[in-house]
Parts: C-alpha cells; sequence; structure tokens
C-alpha cells in the first residue's frame, strides 16, 4: 500500500498513483497529495494501475477530492483500473461524476 | 603422385615405370582397358598415361570411363600414340583425353606434362577439398539459424490474438528480424503493444529481441506503466547489448475503450494520430533515447497521454519504410507515408509496403521494415481467468478481542488465505471489498460506535477517521468475530461477521441509516445476498463465485 504523486514538467498534469489497498489507511496522504496541487489549473490523473483493493471508504476520498478541488483543476481523470476495480466504480455510478478509463 | 600406365606393350610399360620412377612417381601398370579399370580401383591414380590401341578394351573405350570414376576432381588422362592423323587426334580429345605423349617417349617432355597435370589435379584436389568444406559449413549454419529460427518462433510467438482493430506488417530485410512487434494484454483490459527496431539487422540486430520479450512480457503480466516497463527493458539491454547497440521503441498501453492511450517513445520516427480521412491530427515525437543507451539513473520515464476518439488511428513505423531508397538515393520519406494513408487507394498495410518496394524499384531492401495501424476502437478481449474451482469445502474463523482489534487490519491477511482456494484467486478484490465493508462497519458503528453522518463533510470525513483512531487505540473492550466459508457445491463464499455492539435495532432511527451508506449498497450490487440479524449485530453476505 502506497501513494506517490507527480507533477509533469509543463504543471498540465497531476498524477496519483495508490498502490496495493486503497482505504481509510491513505485518508490523510490522500488528501495532502493533493491540496498541494498549487494554482496551474492541472488535469488530475488518478492512476489506478497497481491498486489491487478498494473500498468504500476510497469512494469517498475520491467524492471529497472532486468537492475540495472543484473548478480548481481542469478535470479528474480515474485511469488504468483493473476490470473488478473498474465495476466496482461504475456500481456506485462514479462514471457519471469522473472521467473513467 | 600415382601414376597409372596402360599399354599392351610390356617394353612401353617397363621404359615408362623406369623414367617415372626415377622422378619419384609411384607407378601401377595394366595392359588393356578392362584391367585398366581394375587397376584404377586398386591404386587410385592421380594421372593415366592412356595407349589407344590395345586388345580387349582399347584406350577410346575405357578413357570416359576413367573420367566417370572421378567425377569429383579433375583426373589428367594422357594418351600414348603413334599416330598423327588429325581424326584419331581428335577422337583421343572427344573421349575425354587431355593430352598426348608421343612415341617414341622423351624423357624431358614427359616429365613436363606430368609436372604440368599434377599441378591442375593439386589444384584441384584443394578446391574440392574446400567445396567440401564450404559445404560442411553451410550445412551446420543452416542447421544453426533452424534452431534459432526454432528459439525465435517460441520466445516471440502471439500469446493471444491480436484484436482486429490493430493491423501490423513486418518484412525483414532477411532472414532475422532486428525489428520487433510485441502485445500483451493489461490486466484492466487493454493491450499493451512494442514496436522495436534494433542496431542494423539480421541475426547480429534479432538477437536483442529475446531478452527484450522477455521482460516485456513479465512486466505486462505485472500490469506496469510503459515508463516503468521501458525502464525494465533499458536497463536488461544496456545490461546485454554491446556498446554500439540499441533498440529504439515506442511503448504503448491502449486502454480497453480504446480511446485513451499512453505512450513511451524512444527512437523511432514520428508516429500519428491519423483521422478518418488521413489528416494528421497529431504527430507523437520520439521524446526520449533508445533503450539500452542510458544507464539507469540516467533514464528517463515520461510518458505521452492521448486521448481520442474511436474513428481515429495511430500509425507507428520504423525508419526502414521513410528511409527506404530508390535508384537516385532518393528516401521515400514520411510526406509519401501519409499521402498514401490519404488517398483513396490505400487498403491495408501492405499497400504501403507495395509502394515502398515500387519506389526502391531494383534496389535490395536495405532494413527491416515494419508498420502498425491501431484503430482506437474498443478491444474487447476475451477474458482470461478459468472457471475451474476447488472441490474442498473450507472454513476460517478468526476471533478478535480487543487487543487484536488494536493492533492489527485483519481484512487483506483473511482475504489472502480464503484466495489461495483454487478459482477464488480472481475475486479477491470484490471479496476485499466485502469482508472491508463489514469489517469496517462493525468495528466503526458496532464496537466504536462511531456515527456515519460525520463523514458527511469533507472536514468530518478526516474527523471521522481521526476519531476512530483515537478510539480505537483507547479501546479496552469489544470483539469480532468472523468467517469465511467456501461451498464448493454452490461455488459461492459466505462471510458472517458479528460484533460485540448494541446492534443498530437498539440506536435510533436516523442513526440506523448509517447501515444504509455507500458501502452497504455496493455491497449489494456485488454479493448474491446481504442479510442482517434482527438485533443488527450480526451480518451475513454470500457472494458467488460464477458471477461476473
Amino acid at each position: 500500500m502506497s501513494l506517490t504523486k507527480s507533477m509533469s514538467s509543463d504543471g498540465k498534469l497531476f498524477t496519483i498513483e495508490i498502490k496495493g489497498k486503497f482505504d481509510f489507511n491513505l485518508v490523510q496522504a490522500f488528501r495532502s497529495a493533493y491540496t498541494e496541487i498549487g494554482d496551474s489549473s492541472p488535469k488530475v490523473i488518478v492512476d489506478l494501475r497497481e491498486t489491487d483493493y478498494m473500498d468504500s471508504s476510497a469512494l469517498g476520498m475520491l467524492l471529497n477530492m472532486k468537492k475540495s478541488l472543484g473548478d480548481s483543476v481542469s478535470g479528474i481523470q480515474i485511469a488504468n483500473c483493473r476490470p473488478q476495480i473498474k465495476k466496482i466504480l461504475q456500481i456506485s455510478r462514479f462514471d457519471k461524476k469522473f472521467d473513467i478509463d | 603422385m600415382h601414376v597409372l600406365v596402360v599399354d599392351d606393350q610390356a617394353l612401353n610399360r617397363t621404359l615408362l615405370r623406369y623414367m617415372l620412377e626415377q622422378e619419384g612417381y609411384g607407378v601401377s601398370e595394366a595392359c588393356d582397358g578392362q584391367q585398366a579399370l581394375t587397376e584404377f580401383d586398386n591404386c587410385s591414380p592421380d594421372i593415366i598415361l592412356l595407349d589407344v590401341v590395345m586388345p580387349v578394351m582399347d584406350g577410346y573405350e575405357v578413357a570416359p570411363l576413367l573420367k566417370a570414376k572421378s567425377q569429383d576432381v579433375y583426373l589428367p588422362i594422357i594418351f600414348i600414340t603413334a599416330l598423327e592423323d588429325q581424326a584419331s587426334l581428335l577422337k583421343c580429345l572427344q573421349v575425354g583425353g587431355d593430352d598426348f605423349l608421343n612415341k617414341p617417349f622423351d624423357q624431358v617432355i614427359l616429365s613436363a606434362k606430368i609436372k604440368a597435370h599434377s599441378r591442375t589435379r593439386e589444384l584441384s584436389i584443394k578446391s574440392y577439398e574446400q567445396n567440401r568444406q564450404l559445404a560442411y559449413h553451410q550445412l551446420q549454419t543452416e542447421r544453426e539459424h533452424e534452431l534459432v529460427e526454432h528459439i525465435f518462433d517460441n520466445a516471440l510467438k502471439e500469446r493471444f490474438a491480436i484484436p482486429e482493430s490493430i493491423e501490423f506488417h513486418m518484412s525483414p530485410a532477411s532472414m532475422f528480424n532486428g525489428d520487433l512487434f510485441l502485445t500483451a494484454p493489461s490486466r484492466s483490459g487493454g493491450l499493451y503493444l512494442m514496436l522495436g527496431d534494433f542496431t542494423g539487422h539480421g541475426l547480429a540486430a534479432a538477437i536483442g529481441a529475446l531478452p527484450a520479450s522477455k521482460v516485456f512480457y513479465t512486466m505486462a503480466n505485472k500490469g506496469l506503466s510503459v515508463g516503468d516497463i521501458a525502464a525494465e527493458l533499458n536497463t536488461v539491454l544496456c545490461e546485454l547489448l554491446p556498446g554500439n547497440m540499441f533498440c529504439a521503441a515506442n511503448i504503448l498501453e491502449i486502454s480497453s475503450s480504446g480511446r485513451a492511450i499512453s505512450a513511451w517513445l524512444g527512437g523511432l520516427p514520428d508516429s500519428y494520430l491519423l483521422t478518418p480521412c488521413g489528416e494528421v491530427e497529431a504527430v507523437l515525437t520520439s521524446q526520449h533515447m533508445a533503450l539500452g543507451i542510458l544507464e539507469s539513473y540516467e533514464f528517463e520515464r515520461d510518458t505521452r497521454y492521448i486521448e481520442t476518439s474511436s474513428e481515429n488511428r495511430l500509425l507507428l513505423y520504423t525508419d526502414g519504410v521513410v528511409e527506404a531508397e530508390n535508384a537516385q538515393n532518393e528516401y521515400f520519406g514520411e510526406q509519401r507515408l501519409l499521402d498514401i494513408l490519404k488517398s483513396t487507394h490505400y487498403k491495408n498495410l501492405e499497400s504501403i509496403v507495395d509502394a515502398v518496394n515500387t519506389f526502391s524499384g531494383a534496389a535490395d531492401q536495405q532494413d527491416d521494415l515494419s508498420l502498425v495501424l491501431i484503430k482506437c476502437a474498443p478491444l474487447d478481449l476475451p477474458a482470461t481467468h478459468s472457471k475451474r474451482f476447488s472441490s474442498t469445502p473450507i472454513k476460517i474463523k478468526l476471533s478478535l478481542n480487543a487487543k487484536l482489534l488494536r493492533d492489527s487490519d485483519p481484512v487483506l491477511e483473511f482475504i489472502n488465505t480464503i484466495s489461495a482456494v483454487e478459482g477464488v484467486e480472481q475475486h479477491r478484490s470484490n471479496l476485499f471489498l466485502l469482508l472491508s465493508e463489514m469489517y469496517n462497519n462493525a468495528l466503526d458503528h458496532g464496537v466504536l460506535g462511531l456515527e456515519s453522518s460525520m463523514k458527511d463533510s469533507e472536514d468530518g470525513f478526516i474527523e471521522y477517521y481521526e476519531k476512530r483512531e483515537q478510539l480505537l487505540r483507547e479501546l479496552s473492550s469489544g470483539s469480532i468475530d468472523m468467517m469465511a466459508e467456501f461451498e464448493p457445491e454452490q461455488s459461492q463464499i459466505r462471510f458472517k461477521i458479528k460484533d460485540s455492539g448494541q446492534g443498530f435495532a437498539a440506536v435510533k432511527k436516523a442513526d440506523a441509516d448509517m447501515f444504509h451508506g455507500r458501502g452497504i449498497s455496493l455491497m449489494k450490487e456485488i454479493a448474491s445476498s446481504v442479510r442482517y440479524n434482527e438485533k443488527g449485530n450480526q451480518l451475513e453476505v454470500v457472494y458467488n463465485l460464477l458471477d461476473s
């Protein structure tokens, strides 16, 4: 379980990668990751490529991020989900609120 | 050198033997053609001195038979003759004679002629020997190539069917391809794809394909990002390849929708994103040096993301296409390539290869030539996992007292244990979600008495988890029992969890809603049944392994 964040050199893309388990243990780390985002209004990518597990607390964290960032970013994409993770997001109707790929 | 003297006159034979032995040659004798054939087999002569007129079988008759016995190596036949008419001499040559020796014999002439023909004979033996060695080496090389080809085929063969939306064409300049095209499914239903071009062509270039393909398949299977796959390939190729050899490559991951592509671009010519009518919408220019050059600490993983619509196509190719030369030393170039894609003649990638070949005309193909065209449409890859389940019913139970609740985070460990049952592994994300919801509900609301409504605001959300941490630290009583049971006959897993709390039936109606938040509706979608006991402190969830 770990979280890494990075901003592209042109400041247009902010990526948060979550490995392993995405649950309440990451509450603090996840919030502090996106509060440092700055004012270049980048696009945010939450890369779940290596996320094996998530539960409803992760969904809550994602919703909070959306509420908190609002229009200060040019979009939030949840990217590279494995099929089961994607299904969880779809069941929760997150595809209506986020750009899920 | 050994000389066979064939003459019916004993005097001639003796004379010739004497003269030849003086010169240091070995000598055998025969008194007619028939005997000459037998003697030939006994002494394997290098040169034959042959009389024309003999009983039993004359010189004309035996000459071609003797020549036939020595097909691989030149066998000089020198006719011994007193005849001087043109027709007889001509016939000597026609039946295979190489020279004449006139009677009576002249020691100097004989010696000179024998020497001259010996030289030719020696030369012929040498070249025969060299041919034989050459043939041997050629055969050995062919065998080795076959072996290598076999290994390449096995290492590079498609592990799964490439989706129809991806078209590719490769024409190597020689038997072995220094270009490499690999694909592997990603865990999210998408596809990894790599087009590589090793320095040079032929076997020397192709050899790098073996380690490269192994790394690519392994890393793709692990589900790494294209930047990480590139970094791993770079490390391995740096280690293995000589300093002057490297691999220009594009490594792509295409999402299952086909519309999102992440690309690590290292040293290949520009790739093009094309609209349906062949206009270039975006150019993907190489951002990195080829693989196998930079040390690990210098290596950059930066990736380009492309989002596009499903009508568009992405074209990748190696420099063999644009650097194909015609007789005037002109390059085929990007423009010609793009023009073909735009033109109405364009049917498939082969039409591009045909155009390149027509352009270069009679000139030999100089380099390996590969093209990949990706339609950005949904991939629709088949699911790969098995449906085989264990037939053994297995039950796992765990009782957590206050101390264990404080110090452990048991959900994942519990799921790992039940996932070891054959056929369950691929459901672990879902099983984790179910048990995580169950456990956290039992702990948060049952044991710790937290209220969900706290989580409604963002700050409350954080506060909730801070409070949870604090309560858990101070926890001195309470317990949770959990159980997972694999039921092979129904192909299902039954979870039961019971907490020491008073149950939601005992609390106010408003707080009962906390059990019906996002978590519970998720569980209801994923599990086949979700049932609380009346008191509300025990929850039973059944998950069907045959669903999804």
